[in-house]
């Protein structure tokens, strides 16, 4: 299996619960799946949230990942979409020397405040935009940075 | 409306789960519950001297009776005790529920006395756990908890009630209709792939079946025995599943595994359909995961946890699916036969007759199977075998024919030392009507000896076989094997004299030396009202065969040696 074919983009819906963040990630760590990114917010049904995993599934079939989440009581649903077209948007924060902010500006990031600390910067977009602006964060002085992890839905059109 | 305590609430839901038997041990965390126990005379409590005992009890009585087992302990050192009998149950799949005090909701987080973190421990060996803060809560999460631990694949699901909680008052409530809307416990048989699986093993010219403890739990020994016979197919059981086809049947492969019988290792790797029913397809089953039933062009998978399906082995047929309901499904399809099995079983039956079961009788020393044989003439099938971990727990499972199921209860999954004299006293709670015997080993039988006192407390009909070996034998015999004979850390000649220990315990004991001893040993034990010891003092250089090497495949097992 090829690291890409471990890797799958899961979006779960969970019960909220004092427990349950740490039993999905207990469970990701207990089975031997790695983390690669986790995002989480309310979702449409109250009392509940979506989660939002790209998770490696080490040396298990990467299957298990889907199959392991969905024996946890506190996990309503998992969407696997690994391989579907999809709507993936991550949000970058990040702090950069105010001499280097030009050319972030020129891609797309947009000015949230600036001082004698540094510029910060936001940036919003698709899996390719997120790593080219990322490549080009690299190339400057980057003070500090912060990353949301990827949201991801399936395209309906 | 009738105000309740919290404390009165888990009382009055476990009488309304048909709660009959609590092992526990009171602490200041669960006061309020043992405070409000003696009004609720129908919830018989046994008293035991160590939590792990509670939870290998409440084990022992779920297996035994096929009703959940129920525990009570309370916080911090109380529950985190309770870890042990957990994780055997829950590797297992044993319904169990284990309510555990906690400290007041407003302490929590703030490293109270005897508080600890007992949802965080348990997490990663319960199916389900709550935290109670709320008297509100109360009913729902004891309702849920059985239905949880219940149903689907069974385990243990643990409930953590604050403290506050238990004094605290509420209305009484009746629950409402279950609504969890993250479980959903059964499967349902595809009928397609149930007409699939049916034609592979029509048309196969070596089946064999594998079956498991689901087999045992879902009740599908009758259906299974049908299918075997139908389809001329030889049935294996794993260690766990032994009772779900009678090791007397001609189709009988006894059991398979790293320490399964040669037949049995022999059929499962020439077959070219295997089908596995109710069981994990763990590394104990498989051995070296790349040398497993080669020839096997279709592989059938019936579980009713999905997340088995392609775990360890990939199925070509995946029923995710109760056993008995999948069983039921493929029975009507199964047809008569392309061409009879006669070549494939007279081929097992040479198998059987050059890798028979066999053990030394010429070194002058006791051996454990003379004792397990002779137990087995008394019992045959009409008595409960509770065995421990190691060397016992093996010869236990292959020197008897076992021929109903229920009968053989151990430690399968965890492997806990320990496990079966706590297991045994919970499984004669669970079946009184039968003999209760206790097969360990003298390692495994020190690790929880202090529940002796609790056989004796209630003068259960319990026979401990002791095989004592003077050593850790399990790991011994891997040291001499597999990690080039250096006994490192293994003798245990420094051990109480069983016998004195019994009697200090306050039950009769014997110690035999010798197999003339053996039968009158078992007479006094037979005649003894409650419980009794025998010290067998057997060879010390008593090995486990047959036995897979470590690293190696199943082709690969090592035979007892030949002689006499």
């Amino acid at each position: 299996m090829t690291d890409q074919e471990r890797v799958r983009i899961l979006s779960v819906e969970v019960l909220n619960g004092s427990n349950t963040l740490s039993k999905v990630s207990g469970l990701i760590r207990r089975r031997g799946f790695h983390v690669r990114s986790i995002s989480v917010g309310p979702s449409r049904e109250p009392g509940r949230s979506r989660m939002t995993l790209t998770v490696d599934s080490g040396h298990a079939g990467a299957d298990q990942v889907r199959k392991q989440l969905e024996r946890l009581v506190e996990v309503v649903a998992v969407e696997d979409l690994t391989g579907y077209e999809v709507h993936s948007r991550e949000l970058i924060v990040a702090r950069v020397a105010a001499s280097e902010v030009g050319g972030l500006l020129e891609r797309g990031a947009r000015v949230l405040d600036a001082g004698p600390g540094g510029t910060t910067i936001e940036f919003a977009g698709e899996d390719k935009d997120v790593g080219d602006f990322v490549d080009e964060l690299m190339r400057h002085g980057i003070l500090d940075v912060v990353r949301s992890g990827p949201v991801v839905m399936r395209r309906t059109a | 409306m009738t105000k309740l305590t919290g404390a009165d609430m888990v009382l009055e839901a476990l009488e309304r789960e048909h709660v009959e038997l609590i092992f526990g041990y009171p602490g200041g965390a669960n006061l309020p519950i043992y405070q409000h126990l003696p009004e609720h005379p129908k919830l018989k409590h046994i008293l035991v001297r160590h939590e792990q005992g509670a939870a290998h009890m409440a084990d022992g009585y779920a297996r035994a009776s096929g009703r959940p087992g129920v525990v009570l302990a309370t916080s911090g050192p109380g529950a985190l005790n309770l870890v042990t009998g957990l994780c055997t149950a829950y590797m297992d799949s044993v319904p169990m529920i284990a309510i555990t005090g906690q400290v007041n909701s407003a302490q929590v987080g703030l490293d109270a006395f005897q508080e600890s973190d007992v949802i965080g421990a348990t997490s990663s060996v319960t199916k389900h756990s709550y935290l109670v803060t709320s008297i509100d809560q109360l009913p729902r999460v004891i309702h849920e908890a059985f239905h949880i631990a219940t149903t689907g694949r069974p385990g243990p699901v643990l409930i953590d009630i604050c403290k506050d909680v238990q004094l605290a008052e509420a209305d009484r409530v009746t629950p409402e209709r279950l609504d969890i809307p993250g479980y959903q416990p059964n499967g349902h048989v595809q009928l397609d792939r149930a007409r699939q699986a049916a034609e592979a093993l029509a048309k196969a010219e070596r089946p064999v079946i594998l079956a498991g403890h689901g087999v045992l739990l879902s009740h599908a020994e009758p259906q299974l025995r049908e299918l075997a016979e139908k389809a001329g197919a030889p049935v294996g059981t794993t260690l766990l599943g032994i009772g779900a086809f009678p090791v007397s049947h001609p189709l009988s492969l006894h059991m398979t595994g790293f320490m399964g019988t040669g037949w049995c290792l022999k059929a499962v790797q020439n077959a070219d359909v295997l089908m596995m029913v109710g069981m994990r397809v763990d590394d104990r089953v498989t051995a070296r995961l790349a040398d497993f039933a080669p020839k096997v062009k279709t592989f059938i998978h019936v579980d009713i946890d999905g997340s088995e399906m392609g775990k360890n082995v990939r199925p070509h047929i995946e029923l995710v699916a109760d056993a008995r309901q999948a069983l039921e499904a493929v029975l009507p399809h199964v047809g008569s036969l392309e061409e009879g099995r006669g070549r494939w079983l007279a081929q097992i039956d040479a198998w059987r007759e050059e890798h028979p079961l066999r053990y030394t009788r010429s070194n002058g020393h006791l051996q454990p199977q003379d004792v397990l044989i002779d137990m087995y003439r008394r019992c045959r099938n009409e008595a409960v075998v509770v065995a421990d971990v190691g060397q016992n727990q093996i010869w236990a499972a292959l020197w008897w024919n076992y021929d109903r199921p229920g009968l053989f209860l151990n430690s399968g999954g965890a492997g806990t030392m320990g496990f079966a004299l706590p297991a045994a006293i919970g499984a004669k709670f669970g079946r009184p009507e039968l003999p209760v015997w206790c097969v360990a080993g003298e390692g495994g039988f020190v690790m929880t000896a202090q529940e002796l006192s609790v056989a004796v407390e209630h003068q259960l009909d319990i026979k401990i076989v002791l095989l004592n070996n003077l050593s850790l034998g399990m790991v011994r015999q891997f040291q001499d094997d597999f990690y080039g004979g250096v006994r490192s850390q293994v003798d245990l000649t420094h051990m109480p004299e069983f016998v004195k220990l019994a009697e200090a315990y306050g039950l009769p004991a014997v110690r035999v030396d010798k197999l003339s001893d053996v039968g009158p040993a078992m007479d006094a034990a037979e005649r003894t009202q409650g419980p009794f010891l025998i010290d067998f003092r057997i060879d010390p250089e008593a090995n486990v065969y047959p036995i897979v090497p470590l690293g190696k495949g199943l082709n690969d097992f090592w035979e007892a040696p030949e002689h006499d």
